[in-house]
């Protein structure tokens, strides 16, 4: 007779038939132990508790009815105490086994945390884009509002409006591609300084930036297009201290802290008094170097008043308004920032340079 | 220019070492590009602006000197020993062209030596990088260094009745300059002939046949001032650019025409035998008027932002050779002097004044806000292209905005813009496709072995109405090879049309477009049919992409397929970028279904989902599976689509879902004949 069809019938029949209560429960046990034994997933843990435990038709359910609920009264005692320590160890051992199936499951076989994982890289942004955008959020800080303009432009606002004679060199078919007399690629951001003076009066403070174009070839130096930034600010009472204030902050952001700046004066048509700016080399910081030409001094822009006759050009009375402006190229800030030495680059879409700036 | 020091301490004192002069003349505004020992000498090279020919000499520079330092000038004194024959015995001197020359200054000498000029003038020449040729020649140049005035000295007996005349050229006339080259004049050119022919270009160059020689024993110096544009323009039109043709063009000093003659003949006296005849011949037919300007103390505080009082800017004017006048209250009337071409109003003179003055000597201060700023049109919108675009793996690029004229004919929409003076027949229109710009890219890339490539460039296209020229931005994509390289785990996956497609989706999705249809219609003849698309909206047409037609990128040698797309910003921008909404999130999850159709070839999913149209609940439409074989029915296709229901807070009976599954097969079955697969 199997254990199972014991455990189903009355302890006092099996006593009578010669089995000794604390022999059954031994039974019991051992064979709870040799099942527990074949245990190893939750699936069979469960069935596994259904067939030990099962409210209905557990084995520790019948024999607690069949064995200790009709126990003679004789045997009462005994029964009780081994029918309830049997519960507890089985009870326990369970517990103890699902937390072992539990662990286990938990547990992770080592990997190779040394293998790379599958290359996802974000698109490259452009150094000219990185400059223009840096120089953006400076002058952002400083209240300067945006505007790019148009590449197409009359000479009036590339040339005239800003005060070159008409027999100045830049005006010349050499230097300068025009569309038709009186239409061009302009050479500069400036006419915009006109557009925006004759839409806005002010006070006003602006950058403008954006493609310019000069009738050159392109080889490793020179490049028929590239990126021009110009600020400029006009009020009532704008100084030549202010666009030296303006410009030295600028330069300390950009360049790094620490970089000093001295105004040359120089001579451009379009503002009076006019100077160009150097900044203390930033890559010897003014030791002198091979990219100073071990001057320590690097020349980074051009700038001054706006001259009188600009402001008249836009419409504005020169003896109430008053401005600055600067103007630098973000191709040649990218070339020094980046240390590249051939402008080309920029504008191939060579893959393996523009990679270098993700 | 190169200036020496020691030539520059004959006129000014300078205790201050080389380098230092350089620093204080850079800040100065004559800028020192290096200083160089040279022989034992210090040379400088400067490169001066070309508004300031009077600094480009050695007296010039030394009165910058003088004023940055506050030390007299000395100027060379001429110590002139006149022959008691006049000089206007022995020639003549007539100007016919008045309003190209302004003055002609004439010397005479007679009985002088030519012969090799003494050491100490061929030193500062060839120091300053001018050939000695004799001591004629070298004093011509030598003053030219000195005080910036371009002479020229003619061979008196050369002259034709020994007269002068400063005519225009006649049409047709010719002569042979220094250089041995025949020059053919027009009436626009300035020359000064003898009584007969040409004999110099104005203020360029000397003619060879009036040339000093060996032989020549009497000499006329000429000191004259031309006008700056005809010498520009003639001196552009035969390509002859002299040290005499860059000063008149830029303006020499009408007052120094007698002294530098005078200064020729005296040293002339010092190197060679010979008579300096008396007087000087001047004809000076336009008098230079003394130009007077008021300078506002006032106004040169409010401008510079420095408190200088009126007698600091008085000194350094004053330093400058400007005469100054006190005009009442804080202003000057400032007496311009005539070598200073570039100084005729008050803002001039405030420059002046700070240069000397000094910009480093100006405090800095930061303008203060006036108000607010705003930001550039379509930032916003530009700002979520650019920060897509790289989310999706695309390195951005920069390309040309011009291209060819067959380039332009063959990929644009349009009539090209053409440039008048190109510097390539590669670059002669403005490009009217961006296409082009991103095949080149894309070329350059696989020629290089680069075969993988995703790039996007944000440009203009140029176009041309009447008189208006519009510049819509457009953003083009180019993309070839793997979308994803062969890694451990999966194999390489070659781009393809849907990859590119997800993209300009993503793209498109940023922006608030009620409606987004591709269809294969009328895409560009640059693109294969029917494996390019176009992009319609309520805007209409938004983008094109595909496949590159393969003659196209054959020729420019890609032997993988190319994917483009190119996308009109504009169109976009007009739209807007959508702005997120919050809705309130579904408290019941979604129920989907799966059907498996059966549809007949030449239906394409865009109409399947047109047919279903708007259904009650129906939040998406996702094709699982497309086969085709031998188990589908010859003609047609198997789809496996998932439609998917979601409703706010309620879960869906099975009734319902049934119903939708009938309403949806219905549709199908009625409008396109698409039958559940058996």
């Amino acid at each position: 007779m199997s254990f199972d069809e014991k455990a189903a019938r009355p302890i006092a029949e099996l006593v009578a038939a010669g089995e000794s209560v604390d022999a059954l429960y031994a039974e019991l046990l051992r064979a709870f132990e040799t099942e527990r034994g074949g245990v190893r997933s939750d699936d069979a843990l469960k069935t596994f508790r259904d067939r030990w435990l099962g409210r209905k038709n557990g084995l520790l359910s019948a024999t607690n009815d069949q064995w200790l609920k009709l126990a003679p009264r004789e045997l009462k005692p005994q029964v009780g105490k081994l029918q309830n320590e049997t519960r507890k160890r089985v009870e326990g051992d369970l517990a103890s086994l699902q937390e072992t199936l539990a662990a286990a499951g938990r547990k992770r076989k080592a990997i190779d945390v040394t293998l790379p994982g599958p290359r996802r890289d974000l698109g490259a942004r452009h150094p000219v884009r990185l400059v223009l955008e840096e120089c953006i959020e400076i002058f952002g800080s400083l209240g300067y509002s945006v505007a790019e303009g148009p590449e197409i432009e009359k000479f009036f606002y590339n040339f005239e409006a800003l005060n070159f004679p008409p027999d100045h060199p830049a005006v010349d078919e050499m230097d300068t591609l025009f569309v038709t007399d009186d239409t061009l690629l302009r050479t500069h951001t400036s006419p915009n300084q006109i557009r925006i003076m004759e839409a806005i009066e002010p006070p006003l403070r602006y950058v403008v930036h954006g493609k310019v174009y000069r009738n050159d070839a392109p080889d490793a130096t020179h490049s028929p297009m590239f990126h021009q930034l110009e600020v400029f600010a006009v009020s009532e009472s704008t100084t030549l201290g202010d666009l030296k204030g303006t410009l030295e902050y600028f330069a300390e952001r950009f360049f790094g802290k620490g970089t000093k700046t001295r105004l040359r004066p120089s001579f451009f048509p379009f503002t009076e008094p006019s100077a160009e700016m150097d900044v203390t080399c930033p890559f010897c910081a003014g030791r002198g170097c091979r990219i100073c030409k071990q001057t320590g001094w690097i020349e980074v822009l051009g700038c001054g008043m706006i001259d009188p006759n600009v402001l008249r050009s836009a419409g504005l009375d020169p003896d109430r308004y008053q401005g600055f402006a600067a103007g630098f190229g973000l191709d040649r800030f990218a070339m020094l920032k980046y240390d590249i030495n051939d402008i080309s680059l920029l504008y191939n879409g060579d893959v393996r340079f523009l990679r270098q700036f993700r | 220019m190169r200036a020496l020091v020691s030539w520059l301490q004959d006129f000014v004192e300078i205790p201050e070492s080389p380098a230092q002069l350089a620093a204080a003349l850079t800040l100065a505004g004559m800028a020192v590009d290096t200083v160089e020992t040279v022989d034992g000498e210090a040379v400088l090279e400067l490169d001066i602006t070309s508004n300031r020919p009077d600094a480009a000499n050695h007296l010039g520079l030394a009165r910058e000197i003088a004023a940055i330092f506050g030390r007299p000038l000395k100027r060379p004194k001429i110590e002139l020993v006149e022959d008691v024959r006049p000089a206007a015995d022995f020639a003549r001197i007539e100007i016919d062209a008045e309003d190209l020359c302004a003055r002609y200054v004439g010397r005479v000498l007679l009985g002088v030596e030519v012969k090799p000029s003494p050491d100490w003038l061929r030193r500062r020449l060839e120091l300053c990088g001018t050939r000695s040729i004799n001591n004629i020649a070298d004093l011509t140049n030598y003053v030219l260094l000195e005080c910036g005035h371009p002479t020229h000295a003619f061979d008196l007996n050369t002259l034709n009745d020994r007269r002068i005349v400063v005519r225009r050229a006649a049409a047709g006339e010719a002569m042979r300059t220094l250089d041995g080259l025949e020059r053919k004049l027009t009436p626009e050119d300035l020359v000064i002939a003898d009584a007969y022919h040409p004999v110099a270009l104005a203020g360029i160059m000397g003619g060879l046949e009036s040339e000093i020689s060996d032989s020549t024993r009497d000499v006329l110096i000429e000191a004259a001032w031309f006008e700056p544009g005809p010498v520009r323009r003639t001196s552009r039109r035969l390509s002859l650019h002299t040290e005499a043709s860059y000063r008149f063009a830029r303006g020499a000093d009408i007052e120094a025409a007698p002294w530098a003659a005078d200064r020729i003949a005296a040293l002339l006296g010092r190197l060679s035998p010979g008579a300096v005849l008396q007087g000087r011949l001047d004809v000076y037919p336009r008098r230079r008027e003394a130009l007077r300007v008021d300078l506002r103390a006032d106004r040169f505080r409010r401008v510079i932002g420095v408190d200088l009082s009126v007698d600091s800017m008085r000194a350094v004017l004053e330093r400058l050779d400007f005469h100054c006048f006190y005009a009442g209250g804080e202003t000057l009337s400032v007496e311009i002097p005539s070598h200073r071409l570039d100084v005729e109003r008050e803002i001039d003179l405030i420059e002046e004044v700070a240069r000397v003055h000094g910009y480093d000597h100006v405090p800095s201060t930061l303008p203060t806000i006036g108000r607010p700023l705003r930001p550039a049109p379509h930032v916003a919108e530009e700002g979520l292209v650019r920060e897509t675009l790289r989310a999706l793996g695309y390195d951005e690029t920069i390309g040309y905005a011009f291209q060819s004229a067959e380039e332009a004919e063959m990929f644009g929409a349009w009539p090209a813009i053409p440039l008048r003076n190109p510097f390539s027949e590669l670059a002669a229109v403005m490009r009217t496709s961006s296409a082009p710009t991103m095949l080149q890219a894309i070329a350059h890339n696989v020629h290089r072995n680069e075969t993988n490539v995703k790039l996007a460039e944000l440009g203009r296209l140029y176009r041309r109405d009447h008189d208006d020229f519009s510049e819509p931005p457009v953003l083009t994509l180019g993309a070839t090879g793997d979308v994803r390289p062969a890694d451990l785990r999966e194999p390489a996956k070659e781009l393809d049309f849907y990859d590119l497609k997800a993209d300009v989706e993503a793209l498109l999705r940023r922006f608030d477009l009620a409606q987004i249809q591709f269809d294969d219609q009328d895409t560009p003849a640059h693109y294969i049919g029917g494996c390019s698309a176009r992009v319609q909206t309520e805007r209409g047409t938004v983008a094109y992409l595909g496949e590159v037609d393969p003659q196209i990128t054959e020729k420019r040698k890609i032997r993988q397929p190319v994917f483009l797309a190119e996308i009109f910003l504009d169109k976009l921008y007009e739209a807007g970028l959508r702005r997120p909404q919050h809705r309130d999130l579904p408290k019941a999850p979604s129920v989907y279904r799966d059907f498996s159709l059966l549809v007949p070839e030449g239906i394409p999913f865009g109409e399947i989902r047109t047919a279903i149209g708007v259904m009650e609940h129906l939040i998406s439409l996702e094709p699982m599976e497309i086969f085709r074989g031998k188990q589908v029915t010859e003609g047609h296709y198997s789809l496996l689509l998932r439609a998917r229901w979601q409703q706010g807070d309620q879960t869906f009976t099975d009734e319902q879902v049934n119903a939708y599954a009938e309403q949806l097969t219905g549709a199908l079955d009625r409008k396109l004949n698409i039958q559940l697969r058996g």
